[in-house]
């Protein structure tokens, strides 16, 4: 952890001098402006992601301090209004766009609203990791578990599915309502990850069934769960973005983060750029960055998001996750089943599924 | 005859000929072969569509009152191939409304069987789409649905190219060897000619011998044909010089003779002697002399080259002149020389010299052989000339043997043997007919009449 914080020390020095002339917070906490050095006819480049500002802007001044000539803009939105907003024809089109709902980037793609970038980091980029030259996940972030210490004394800690499961059948009593996960109806993530969890194994139901039996709490976002475990009103969380936990994880020692030994779901963010990009120039150019070793060396060191680059090791690097776990790494994959999560009846078969294994053992338990 | 530069090659044309439609066929070939490979793609990659397509419909059922699918995500990934290509599914009622999928596709009318395939444009993507007509296995809900799906052509691109470049290497394969066997055929086959020509070539200039060599038929012809020239020319050789050797021999005789009495003249001392023999040499060199331009008139028209001017003449002004010339010698003679011609002019194409010269050798030829009386007659319709007499005539047997050189209708008489061979090329040359019958058949002696007939194309 001490070597993140002092190259970040450094940044903060680079990003005082910037933030004297440029940096500019409008639009609420939405908006990151960095405008560029020479005004006059700089070109520009706006982002729309559906990342925390907090963690876009490592990157982005990076970004700003190697191509200080371009005026750039990020706009934080949710994962729906930025589809939406793509979509919408009245709406001037953004350079980049970059989200972690991969199905919704996916669909964009695979409609061919994205265009090729054809950079030597966009094509030594790895095939899992993108779609076409069209679609790159840049993160590489594991779904964990996360517990207490305290709460589970006594107990084998869950560091699998197979574990959790045998977990909450046998302290049913002493979990019940001490479990959290995502909420798959209201939540995009949650519900993406019960279809890959589905599609990994049909044992997942009987998981489904265990956590109704302990009558889990269902949650919106990570930072609910890690919230609701930091102040001990839950004892486990299952389906915790990793990118989150982890430094949540590191700053409260009473709790545990597990990636799951037998498979952990690895989710990452997708970058496209539309083809209605008003400035494809340097929108490449700064895809073209986050691709690069530099851009990445900045995710490893200053994001908890987790680099892809092959040639970066470190703590949460795709490298580093593939050696530690070896084939329990399931990276959800950047293909057309993608498409399947989308589709409104299988959500509504799915769903159902889920429901009636939710409810199974409280229904015909005492 | 040495090759010009502008002279059109037989080898070039053979080539031409056949490796310009062996070009095209390739061509031709080529295409054909890009459209299989483009068949075979596509129906490879129709495979895909049609199982995705019925793992798809496999997933629909009715529920709650309406069509139900639980879309399997690896029907989705079967319709992508390495090529990653971009897919979209459907799923309609029998009433062509939109269920689910995440895309609208349209629908294929045409065509048979549960599946069909069609390309599309769509969204400025070029698809390849497949709809499966199925219905719900039910045991009364029998209700029809379409399963469309779709996919670009990606893949099928990629997949054609590939097949497509391996036929293309077999191909170019192929034509490099048929080239090349083309060349090596023509020149085998043209090898013949070439031979030929050397053989002709190699040959001494003055021999006529005919070619023996042995060649393909269609140049055994051409060997046939030239051993007939050859054949036609030893001929022509052996009959000039035959004429040579008779020439010099008709010469030497008379010149001997002279010799001889100048010899005997001068043994004697008699004065009157000397004039008698005079008289005779003067007569011998006067018919040397006569031989001599008769030998000279033949050459004249036996050479093909010489190309005499003619023009339309009065047949009637010849028949006088050649009376009027011949009429001292034949009245020492004692012969009635006579001329009928009609009291206008008869006009003809012809060399003037020619018909006199033929007209003048007539009147001596009958003068010489006994005649006594000669009719010179211009005719019309057709366009004759005549000369007649009534000499004893010349038997049918010798008729066409008398227009030879050198043969003279009665050994020892005083003709050159030249004369009726004169009018006959005179003849020949004027495309007239010569025709010799008997003057009045049924007496004796029956006299000959010596006609020239000249017919329509009768111009020289």
């Amino acid at each position: 952890m001490t070597a993140p914080y002092r190259s970040l020390a450094r940044w903060a020095a680079a990003l005082a001098g910037m933030m004297l002339s440029a940096m500019a917070l409008a639009d609420g906490a939405h908006v990151l402006r960095y405008t560029a050095d020479h005004e006059a006819n700089a070109p520009s480049l706006e982002i729309h992601g559906a990342l925390d500002n907090g963690l876009m802007a490592p990157l982005l001044a990076d970004f700003h301090a190697r191509y200080p000539d371009i005026d750039l803009t990020y706009r934080n939105l949710t994962t729906l209004t930025l589809y939406r907003r793509f979509l919408s024809e009245d709406e001037a089109s953004a350079d980049v766009v970059m989200s972690s709902a991969m199905p919704w980037q996916y669909q964009l793609a695979n409609r061919g609203h994205a265009q090729a970038l054809t950079t030597p980091a966009a094509r030594q980029w790895p095939q899992a990791s993108r779609w076409r030259h069209e679609l790159f996940g840049f993160t590489f972030e594991p779904v964990v578990i996360v517990y207490r210490r305290d709460a589970l004394e006594g107990a084998t800690p869950p560091d699998s599915h197979e574990a959790l499961l045998s977990l909450l059948t046998r302290e049913r009593q002493r979990l019940k309502g001490r479990v959290v996960t995502y909420d798959p109806w209201r939540s995009g993530a949650g519900y993406t990850y019960a279809t890959e969890d589905a599609y990994m194994s049909p044992r997942y139901w009987e998981l489904v069934a265990a956590l109704g039996g302990v009558e889990a709490e269902l949650a919106d976002t990570t930072g609910e769960m890690l919230d609701g475990l930091a102040e001990g009103r839950y004892a486990v969380g299952y389906n915790l973005l990793g990118s989150y936990a982890r430094d949540f994880v590191a700053d409260h020692p009473q709790l545990e983060m597990v990636i799951p030994s037998d498979y952990a779901l690895v989710t990452q963010r997708l970058v496209l750029i539309p083809k209605r990009a008003p400035h494809p120039k340097t929108a490449e150019r700064f895809v073209d960055y986050l691709l690069s070793r530099q851009g990445q060396q900045v995710i490893r060191d200053k994001t908890p998001l987790g680099a892809v680059h092959t040639a970066l090791e470190g703590e949460g690097t795709a490298r580093d996750l593939r050696k530690t776990l070896g084939d329990a790494i399931h990276p959800i994959a950047i293909d057309p089943s993608l498409l399947a999560t989308l589709d409104t009846l299988k959500r509504h078969s799915l769903l159902e599924r889920w429901q009636r294994e939710y409810t199974r053992l409280s229904d015909s338990g005492p | 005859m040495s090759p010009s530069v502008n002279s059109p090659s037989l080898y070039r044309r053979l080539l031409i000929w056949l490796l310009v439609p062996m070009l095209a066929l390739g061509t031709l070939m080529l295409v054909q072969s890009y459209l299989a490979s483009r068949d075979t793609a596509d129906r490879a990659f129709d495979r895909l569509l049609e199982s995705a397509s019925l793992s798809i419909a496999e997933q629909v059922k009715r529920q709650q009152g309406q069509l139900w699918m639980d879309l399997p995500p690896a029907a989705l990934k079967m319709l992508a191939s390495n090529a990653e290509e971009r897919v979209f599914y459907a799923l309609y009622d029998a009433h062509d409304n939109f269920i689910s999928g995440n895309a609208e596709l349209p629908r294929i009318d045409n065509g048979q069987g549960s599946m069909r395939f069609t390309n599309i444009q769509w969204h400025d993507m070029a698809l390849r789409l497949g709809v499966r007509r199925s219905q719900l296995e039910g045991w009364r809900d029998r209700q029809p649905f379409e399963v469309r799906v779709a996919h670009t052509r990606e893949g099928r691109e990629a997949l054609t190219q590939t097949l497509f470049q391996g036929s293309m290497l077999r191909l170019i394969a192929m034509a490099m060897l048929a080239i090349g066997v083309v060349l090596l055929g023509v020149r085998m086959a043209l090898m013949p000619l070439t031979r030929l020509r050397r053989a002709i070539r190699a040959r001494d200039p003055r021999t006529l011998a005919p070619l023996d060599l042995t060649l393909p038929r269609e140049l055994a012809e051409l060997r046939e044909t030239l051993n007939d020239l050859l054949a036609r020319m030893r001929r022509v050789r052996a009959n000039q010089e035959r004429f040579i050797g008779d020439a010099s021999h008709q010469l030497r005789t008379p010149l001997a003779g002279l010799s001889a009495r100048a010899e005997l003249a001068l043994r004697q001392d008699d004065p009157r002697a000397w004039h008698d023999a005079l008289g005779v040499m003067r007569g011998s060199a006067d018919k040397t002399a006569r031989l001599a331009s008769q030998l000279l008139s033949l050459t004249r028209l036996n050479n093909p080259e010489s190309m005499p001017e003619a023009r339309d003449i009065d047949l009637c002004d010849i028949a006088r002149q050649a009376v009027r010339d011949a009429l001292t010698s034949c009245h020492r003679a004692g012969i009635d020389l006579g001329v009928e011609t009609p009291s206008h002019a008869v006009i003809q194409h012809a060399v003037e010299w020619q018909i006199a010269e033929a007209l003048a050798n007539l009147i001596d030829n009958a003068s010489r052989y006994g005649a006594s009386r000669i009719t010179v007659r211009v005719g019309e319709n057709p366009m004759r000339l005549e000369v007649e007499d009534d000499g004893p005539g010349i038997p049918e047997a010798q008729r066409l043997l008398v227009l030879r050189p050198f043969h003279r209708g009665m050994e020892g008489n005083q003709g050159s043997g030249l004369g009726l061979a004169i009018v006959d090329g005179i003849a020949r040359a004027h495309a007239a007919r010569l025709t010799l019958v008997p003057a009045r058949p049924n007496a004796e002696p029956p006299g000959l009449r010596v006609r020239l007939h000249f017919t329509e194309e009768s111009t020289p």
